[in-house]
């Protein structure tokens, strides 16, 4: 178990919270201190740092809410393996941050973060030093290639399109030229951001192949066992729709690529291909570890797992970057946003606010037509501190169920920009 | 005292009466900014003579719209009485919801924007809907819910909306009926309404249907009440 910088492992940290507590009767204010008027920096605009935002200044309108980010305009990333194949244009997944601003308060700044200066109370960008007296902190993944050097070169040649922009447009576009020949996708061990992203890609550029009728064959690379989440249903349109045109190899740890030659080499042999998609293995954003956020060896950075609140008061982590009992993805960003957002909230007026437990709904197309889907609630175990999440997998693949997918994420980026 | 003006002060003394006369004077002082009349619109068959109550078939899912003329609403007879409940917001306002009216107090009706991120019926799908005794959800294997299946929040339209489960945070709102003569009116809404998310967010979309966003606002005096089923191409159920 990994130990966060002030000695409490993560077990330790829910015990404590347990320990304190009645769940989910008592509250996470820590002082009833009013205070008249304070600072929130956020630093990146994705699902959880847009919403925090929002929520923030909807609650307070008075509060000071600056949003960090360096990219010009919001791409989502869920709903983007739609895009890549070709079953969507760009355009419905990207939004302005001016927004925000217009429509809230939001004070938007576009830059990169350099630093986080904890000791200073402040980040640092380009412009100088913005100080802050609560900060939350939503910078999402970077790819965690340090002991694999091979991956540097990859990145550039074969894009993993998880981080939403350039790396979508380009792989968009190596599908778009692929005109035959052979294909692999790997997918790293967890955690990774959005469990079913890679399971749910390759069912789509199967499905490319079988549609445009390519002489063509894909070779789905798989750290795991088995698919994360919904594997039945992954399994059987693997085998019902695609066994021609796709393999499913397992457990196979990538051991090199090697990008001018176009092979994989991983435990369980070598694959050429014409294209790739190589996904690394990742870690939360740069930025945690420099700030002294995350120790030696760490990836993600601890946090109380009903507040989201690191071992520094008030500075919070939410998103794909901090360990949480949710799944890392833009679904539970956006709710952590919310709930973080209800807890500052709370503390400026020196109230308190209850604990809750979030819930998570994800979706996965297994053709260009259907769907599968999850929903999960986690129950908290007090005396043992643990969270059991309860799956309600629908396995069977539906048009019904793509057709709630995009219903589900209109309805997020309403929620955030609406 | 009109009856209008009984209900925006005290219009749920019946139901309340068990309750003890503290809770009630704050529950009311509470409910002030919590039910909005609007214009008293009689609900009518697609013909436009007054809708009875023998027109609407238990358990089957109704649409009308109101207060404006663009905020859909479902009308359900619930088949047995369903009686007033006390709902607690999360912020710790209180209201009471009178319940059903009707000879049989079955008959409720609820906005049918989705309190969480404002899903509704549209001509093209219904992805929020009610799901009857006998055709319960797969998904929650709820049956007697008011669902939505783009996150799966699920409401109770026997306990004025309230939320069953899912990420939903606040209860639908519902719509005060009156029953008059065997006539039924839409009176006020009572709960947090979602109406200014729903014009904000679909501003283009109800610009497309009713021409101007002024005319999606028009606030109604009659309102046509049609089966869902006709209403929406596709019903999303799950």
């Amino acid at each position: 178990m990994s130990k966060s910088l002030s000695g409490v492992s993560r077990r330790d940290v829910i015990k404590t919270v347990a320990g304190v507590s009645f769940f989910p009767t008592v509250a996470f204010s820590k002082s009833s201190q009013k205070r008249e008027s304070a600072k929130v920096v956020i630093v990146g605009g994705g699902y959880g740092g847009i919403t925090a935002a929002k929520y923030l200044k909807k609650e307070n309108p008075n509060l000071s809410v600056i949003l960090v980010e360096e990219r010009p305009f919001f791409m989502s990333c869920p709903l983007s393996n739609h895009f890549l194949a070709g079953l969507m244009e760009l355009t419905p997944l990207c939004f302005a941050y001016n927004v925000l601003e217009v429509k809230h308060g939001v004070k938007i700044i576009r830059d990169k973060v350099l630093a986080v200066e904890l000791d200073k109370r402040a980040v640092r960008t380009s412009q100088g030093y913005i100080h802050y007296d609560f900060l939350i902190l939503s910078p999402g993944i970077d790819y965690d290639i340090e002991d694999k050097p091979f991956y540097t070169e990859t990145l550039v040649y074969y894009p993993p399109a998880f981080k939403p922009g350039s790396e979508h447009i380009y792989l968009k576009r190596l599908l778009s030229e692929f005109e035959g020949g052979d294909i692999v996708i790997t997918v790293p061990p967890p955690p990774y951001r959005c469990p079913p992203a890679p399971y749910e890609r390759a069912a789509l550029i199967a499905d490319m192949i079988k549609r445009n009728k390519l002489k063509a064959h894909l070779y789905f690379i798989d750290a795991n066992e088995r698919p994360l989440i919904n594997s039945e249903g992954f399994m059987s349109a693997y085998y019902d729709l695609y066994k021609d045109v796709a393999t499913y190899i397992t457990s196979a740890e990538v051991k090199d690529v090697d990008v001018r030659k176009r092979i994989v080499k991983t435990s369980h042999g070598d694959f050429r291909f014409d294209i790739a998609n190589i996904i690394p293995p990742m870690k939360a954003n740069n930025l945690l570890a420099s700030a002294g956020l995350l120790k030696k060896r760490e990836k993600w950075v601890s946090v109380n797992p009903l507040t989201f609140e690191t071992h520094v008061e008030n500075v919070f982590v939410i998103g794909d970057a901090c360990v949480s009992y949710l799944p890392k993805s833009g679904y539970a960003a956006h709710s952590e946003g919310k709930v973080v957002a209800k807890i500052l909230s709370a503390r400026l007026k020196g109230k308190e606010v209850k604990e809750e437990l979030l819930q998570m709904v994800c979706y996965a197309m297994v053709s260009d037509k259907e769907a599968i889907m999850t929903e999960t609630s986690f129950k908290y175990e007090r005396e043992k501190g643990r969270f059991i999440p309860i799956h309600r997998e629908d396995n069977e693949r539906k048009e019904s169920t793509a057709k709630r997918y995009i219903e589900w994420a209109k309805g997020l980026w309403r929620d955030m920009f609406g | 005292m009109d009856r209008r003006g009984f209900i925006r002060t005290c219009g749920v003394i019946a139901v309340a009466s068990f309750l003890d006369a503290r809770f009630f004077s704050e529950a009311l002082a509470n409910q002030e900014g919590l039910l909005k009349t609007y214009n008293k619109a009689l609900l009518t068959k697609e013909d436009g003579s007054p809708i009875s109550e023998k027109d609407i078939l238990p358990h089957k899912e109704y649409i009308f719209f109101y207060p404006y003329a663009s905020t859909p609403c479902f009308l359900l007879n619930l088949g047995d009485e369903v009686k007033g409940a006390e709902i607690k917001l999360n912020d710790g306002q209180v209201y009471l919801w009178k319940g059903g009216v009707g000879t049989k107090k079955s008959i409720v009706a609820y906005s049918a924007i989705c309190s969480h991120q404002w899903s509704y019926p549209t001509r093209e799908y219904a992805f929020i809907n009610y799901y009857p005794p006998d055709k319960a959800s797969e998904t929650t294997k709820r049956a007697s819910v008011i669902q939505c299946c783009a996150h799966l929040s699920v409401f109770d339209p026997k306990m004025g909306g309230k939320v069953l489960e899912g990420p939903a945070e606040v209860p639908l709102a519902s719509i005060v009926l009156q029953e008059e003569d065997g006539k039924f009116y839409a009176v006020g809404v009572l709960g947090k309404d979602q109406f200014d998310a729903f014009f904000e967010n679909y501003k283009t979309d109800l610009r497309k249907e009713y021409g101007s966003s002024a005319k999606a606002k028009q606030l109604v005096d009659k309102c046509s009440v049609v089966e869902v089923e006709r209403y929406v191409k596709e019903l999303i159920r799950c």
